[in-house]
């Protein structure tokens, strides 16, 4: 499958991506970051859920992770931003080091590898109490940062979300008031605001219609080029559109923990895997 | 209708159609139910309600409507009632309490829901839930015995410190501290922080695990959290929570009869020794009441009730405002 665009959803962000990169933030690209994730493994209270996963996340690039339901991608993901930690009998093991230095340890603090490592969920969760505007910059005032131009960032965020044009006329109506897949571009714009070297994004479009998807595909394209993308997705069509490198995560039989059985370029996963476990799975032959 | 064509169909304005309402037997009876348990409690309040003013116009009539409430005397035998000064002595004792008890239940609500480990949750859910419902006697008592002497400290403290702030004056500068309506106020906040908390940790904990998520991996401190999700959300359930505690410290009468100086007239020296409120004069006086000065307590009952109808109304007209806004 190949990257066939309509002309309608293609248009208004490849005008924005013009604005993106030639005016509004010239001076705020980030040189981009590299995750890397050796041997983890990840325990609910006694339960191993994951097991020795080892994988390279190269900066600047989007790197999708697939795998049937319950074989530990969320797991996974919110372990490189210290969310895992957040469930009161989670543990985890092995270390993630961001740019060389491991994020579980003393030289970082968990609000500190949060805002560097932003995250998108699977269901749209935008502040309801707030409006748009005041919802891209919550993550500003959640950090205690300050930014002297809060007008500017909110509509260069709200642009490379691909978002600004249907919602410029409207910043101060409620989050809530958005349909699904603009809330859902809503809280990209939100963790854009925070410039994070590294995005995660649980299953994105999973509750979006096939524009909305298109619209969210492209944005994520275009981020790839100043922010490294980790992706969870259930959709191959999208792993193979999106991404440029793909991890295969399997639980071999119930009750062991997921692991990683294959890794690699996108084309390749897809193509030619070595494993045919994979080949099973991207080919839909799985169980 | 099969001759009008789709054109003049689209013509045609539509107007709301009627919708048949069928209620099975069940429906029917049950609701018969509900209503007449609904009727009795409406005539039970508006029973009292009424039967309170026949009583209270005696007293209201020899003592003149406007002066029982613009003047502070007690005087039975001349028949002469004006409760003023304890109606202003209710407001103070209440907003002391409020002041003392909101910050702590409010910090005690998160620190049980936020900060604590699951093991000393579970304690202190338990704890504050059994104080909630500890009589208020007992209260009374403990703040009596126990609290009088240290609070005389914190109050001798913030006179000493604050007294650029007019609340923290004394009237000269060796008058007694005990029995003081900042010591009733603070028992009385001790009194309804269980509840105050308890209302507002269940709301607070209501909050969707996912709004907590977004702002934590925003890079947001648990502060952070706090400031910019949980109490928005909870903010017109803490303000009913609150509301319920000014409402108790309103009407509170034992801990205050028990602790206060009593006295008729306002005390704006909030600090010192000498105060009231309407619940207490009515704990003190009607012991020993006769015919009138009865009809004059049931006078004072009334201006409570009138007075608490208030607050609560201009308080609910308070948040209807900040959720509209919001
Ligand atoms: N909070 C939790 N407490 C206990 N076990 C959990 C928790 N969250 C997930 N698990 C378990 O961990 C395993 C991995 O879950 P995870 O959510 O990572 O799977 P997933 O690959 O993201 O699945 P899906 O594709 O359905 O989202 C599952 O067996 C799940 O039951
Ligand atoms: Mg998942």
């Amino acid at each position: 499958m190949t990257t066939v665009q309509s002309p309608q959803t293609a248009e208004t962000p490849a005008a924005n991506r013009q604005l993106v990169s030639s005016e509004i933030l010239p001076e705020e690209l980030h040189p981009s970051s590299r995750i890397d994730a050796t041997d983890v493994t990840c325990w609910f209270g006694k339960r191993k859920v994951l097991e020795r996963c080892t994988l390279s996340m190269e900066p600047g690039e989007v790197t999708a992770l697939i795998g049937p339901s319950g074989c530990g991608k969320s797991t996974f993901l919110r372990s490189l931003n210290r969310m895992h930690e957040l469930v009161p009998v989670a543990a985890i093991a092995g270390t993630i080091e961001l740019d060389g230095v491991d994020i579980y340890s003393e030289e970082m603090s968990p609000t500190e590898v949060r805002s560097r490592i932003g995250m998108v969920f699977q269901k749209p969760n935008p502040f309801p109490a707030m409006s748009i505007a005041d919802n891209v910059l919550a993550g500003l005032s959640l950090s205690g940062m300050s930014n002297e131009d809060p007008k500017a960032l909110v509509e260069q965020c709200l642009r490379r979300a691909g978002l600004w044009a249907e919602v410029s006329d409207r910043l101060n109506e409620g989050g809530m008031s958005l349909s699904g897949g603009q809330q859902q571009r809503l809280c990209i714009a939100r963790a854009l605001a925070v410039h994070p070297d590294v995005l995660l994004m649980d299953e994105p479009c999973s509750a979006l219609d096939p524009i909305s998807t298109r619209v969210i595909e492209q944005t994520i394209r275009e981020l790839c080029e100043e922010i490294t993308i980790v992706i969870v997705t259930h959709n191959m069509q999208q792993a193979q559109r999106v991404s440029d490198k793909c991890a295969f995560f399997l639980v071999e039989s119930i009750g062991d923990p997921g692991r990683i059985v294959e890794a690699g370029p996108t084309a390749q996963v897809f193509e030619n895997p070595s494993d045919p476990r994979t080949y099973d799975y991207v080919t839909g032959q799985f169980g | 209708m099969a001759l009008t064509s789709p054109e003049l169909q689209a013509l045609e304005e539509q107007v709301p159609r009627d919708i048949a309402r069928t209620v099975t037997r069940g429906d029917r009876i049950f609701r018969t139910l509900c209503a007449s348990a609904a009727a009795v409690s409406l005539f039970i309040i508006g029973g009292t309600a009424l039967f309170l003013a026949i009583k209270a116009v005696p007293a209201l009539q020899k003592a003149g409507l406007l002066s029982f409430f613009t003047t502070s005397v007690w005087n039975p035998t001349v028949g002469d009632f004006g409760v003023l000064g304890l109606l202003i002595g209710t407001i103070i004792i209440a907003t002391v309490s409020l002041i003392v008890a909101v910050p702590l239940a409010i910090g005690l609500a998160l620190f049980i829901n936020e900060y604590s480990p699951a093991r000393i949750r579970r304690i202190l859910t338990s704890s504050v839930d059994l104080l909630a419902a500890m009589p208020s006697i007992i209260f009374g008592m403990w703040g009596f015995f126990a609290l009088q002497a240290p609070l005389v400290g914190v109050a001798s403290w913030l006179n000493l410190h604050l007294s650029a702030i007019p609340f923290f004056r004394l009237s000269e500068p060796d008058a007694p501290l005990l029995r003081s309506s900042f010591i009733v106020g603070t028992v009385v906040a001790l009194m309804i922080v269980p509840i105050i908390t308890s209302v507002s940790r269940d709301v607070m904990a209501q909050c969707p695990r996912s709004q907590c998520e977004a702002a934590l991996a925003l890079g947001g401190s648990r502060w952070g959290m706090i400031k910019e999700v949980l109490l928005p959300f909870g903010k017109a359930g803490i303000t009913g929570a609150i509301l319920l505690g000014f409402g108790r410290a309103l009407g509170e009468t034992i801990a205050v009869a028990l602790i206060i100086a009593f006295t008729i007239e306002a005390n704006p020296y909030v600090l010192e020794q000498g105060g009231g409120s309407i619940a207490s004069l009515i704990a003190i006086k009607f012991p020993e009441a006769q015919d009138l000065e009865i009809s004059a307590l049931i006078a004072a009952g009334l201006a409570l009730f009138g007075m608490t109808l208030l607050v609560n109304l201009g308080a609910r007209a308070i948040v209807r405002r900040t959720q509209i806004a919001a």
